[in-house]
């Protein structure tokens, strides 16, 4: 059986699906079998982020009408064979997802897959529940900014009283917060929320802290997953956080200003010029 | 086989039941009625569908001179239910009984329901606020039981604790609300609304541990944020109701 995992942060812009596409990559590239759902139907961005959008036939509208099946719709990526995406489409909107059809989609790729990772929209309507239903495990991903936290913490309500596992009174979906766009200099000079502030009010474990980092918008634009840059202190970030993810023990890096040249100079550089 | 008997339907058992009395002073509804609803109208919900025994023993009036009838509609219209009647002339009693009010018997003697006192008819005119406040909190007070949440209540979540008090062990986020017909108390930080006293019971109080809220509010009586002033922010706090005045108070 695969492990279902939704990423979801209940506001839009934090890093959902640069954070699906390189989790997604970062697991396959660990050997593990992934397949990586965009469930913004009518606001499909995850082919992009993962460079397939001129390889999109079917989308996961079409299979769940039963107009294509799930291998015709399935994009296998070409950098890492362990690796598959389903899109969305583009032409729809969520009404299109049905709950049978969904569960109907990932029991079939659960006998393939090792996980399923779900890019959930933004929001609490009908795409991010559908999104978040099925999940055995969820990743949250916050920025350290006080909309995105409160609204983190309302996902995380979401998930514990709209999921799956919690309306058949299961063991509940095991969650994990991951902050993106965090900005060392900034939350020290107290323009940012610190990272101890969001762990309080959220209160789940923390998988990882990605800095805020240019090559973040760069591998988005060349439709290349930030965590093949191994350059990138993002890129590190993801990598350590899916290591975390399968049980490494790894401190968290990036935490603090860098004090002579590269991302500080050039955060400081930025923001001057 | 054949001495099986026919299954229970009812159990008659004596019960002692502590009830509120309105002493009437004055035989004519259209007296009583107005300063009682104005009583009323200051603790909104206060006595709300309570079951009420009518005491007769003040009235000094012949009893064809007492309208049951209007003042059984009356206290109706005002969410109180008559169930009967307590004291006066055996006469009283009777023209009582036919309006739909039974004389009911005191345990322990003719005065045993003067413990309880009532405040809204002889406090009619110009009560000091506060007077509703200790009635309501010694027949709610005590035997509540409590709802334990140990969980974080997050934005967006609601916790009512219908009849009881709430205790919450865990931290109270932004945009979460926490409802109670009794106490409310959170053992983390109260960043979120709590609203306590929610069936109209002005003793209710709030306690947190570290108090920083969105608003909190004790039956009915509400303070936003921004109406807290120079209440102990960040520190562990009660909030009770004082008449018509929230007191926020440092604890420990």
């Amino acid at each position: 059986m695969a492990q279902v995992i939704v990423v979801t942060s209940g506001k839009g812009g934090v890093g959902k699906t640069t954070t699906s596409a390189a989790f997604a990559t970062g697991l396959a590239l660990r050997g593990k079998k992934t397949v990586v759902i965009d469930f913004d139907v009518g606001l499909r961005n995850l082919d992009l982020i993962m460079g397939v959008e001129r390889r999109v036939v079917f989308d996961i509208v079409n299979v769940i009408q039963g107009e294509a099946r799930l291998n015709q719709a399935l994009i296998r990526d070409k950098r890492v064979d362990t690796l598959s995406i389903l899109p969305a489409s583009q032409t729809r909107d969520k009404d299109a997802l049905t709950k049978e059809g969904v569960q109907k989609v990932i029991e079939e790729l659960s006998a393939d897959f090792d996980y399923i990772l779900c890019d959930s929209p933004a929001g609490i309507e009908k795409g991010a529940l559908l999104a978040l239903y099925f999940a055995d495990q969820a990743i949250v991903v916050t920025n350290p900014e006080v909309s995105s936290v409160r609204d983190s913490d309302r996902i995380l309500g979401v998930l514990q009283s709209k999921s799956k596992r919690s309306e058949e009174k299961r063991e509940k979906v095991k969650e994990h917060l991951l902050v993106t766009r965090f900005d060392p200099v900034r939350a020290e000079r107290g323009e940012m929320l610190k990272l101890e502030d969001v762990r309080e009010i959220l209160a789940i474990p923390l998988l990882g802290v990605v800095p805020e980092s240019e090559s973040v918008l760069r591998a988005s634009n060349t439709g290349t997953p930030v965590i093949m840059d191994r350059e990138s202190v993002a890129g590190q970030a993801y990598s350590d956080a899916v290591g975390r993810f399968l049980g490494e023990e790894l401190p968290h890096r990036f935490l603090e200003p860098e004090r002579k040249g590269g991302l500080f100079k050039r955060l400081f550089g930025g923001r001057a010029a | 086989m054949n001495s099986q008997t026919l299954p229970e339907t009812f159990r008659l058992r004596a019960g002692n039941f502590n009830l509120l009395v309105l002493r009437l002073l004055d035989p004519r509804p259209e007296a009583v009625l107005p300063s009682l609803g104005d009583q009323f109208r200051k603790a909104p919900g206060f006595l709300r569908f309570a079951p009420i025994v009518i005491g007769l023993g003040d009235l000094e009036a012949a009893p064809e001179e007492v309208d049951f009838r209007a003042l059984v509609e009356g206290l109706h219209a005002l969410e109180i239910v008559p169930i009967g009647t307590t004291g006066g002339s055996q006469a009283m009693r009777h023209a009582a009984q036919v309006a739909g009010l039974p004389p009911l018997r005191p345990v322990g003697g003719k005065d045993a329901e003067g413990d309880v006192q009532m405040p809204a008819p002889a406090a009619a005119a110009a009560p000091p606020p506060a007077t509703p406040a200790a009635p309501a909190a010694s027949f709610t007070g005590s035997g509540r039981t409590a709802m334990l949440v140990a969980e974080p209540v997050r934005s967006g979540q609601r916790i009512y604790a219908q009849g009881a008090d709430l205790i919450v062990t865990a931290t109270v986020n932004p945009g979460a609300e926490l409802i109670a017909d009794g106490n409310i108390h959170v053992y983390g930080t109260l960043r979120g609304r709590a609203v306590a006293g929610a069936a109209d019971d002005t003793g209710a109080r709030i306690f947190a541990l570290n108090f920083d809220p969105e608003l909190v509010a004790i039956a009915g009586y509400y303070a936003v944020r921004e109406g807290l002033g120079d209440a102990p922010i960040g520190r562990a706090v009660q909030v009770r109701l004082e008449g018509e005045e929230m007191r926020f108070e440092p604890l420990g």
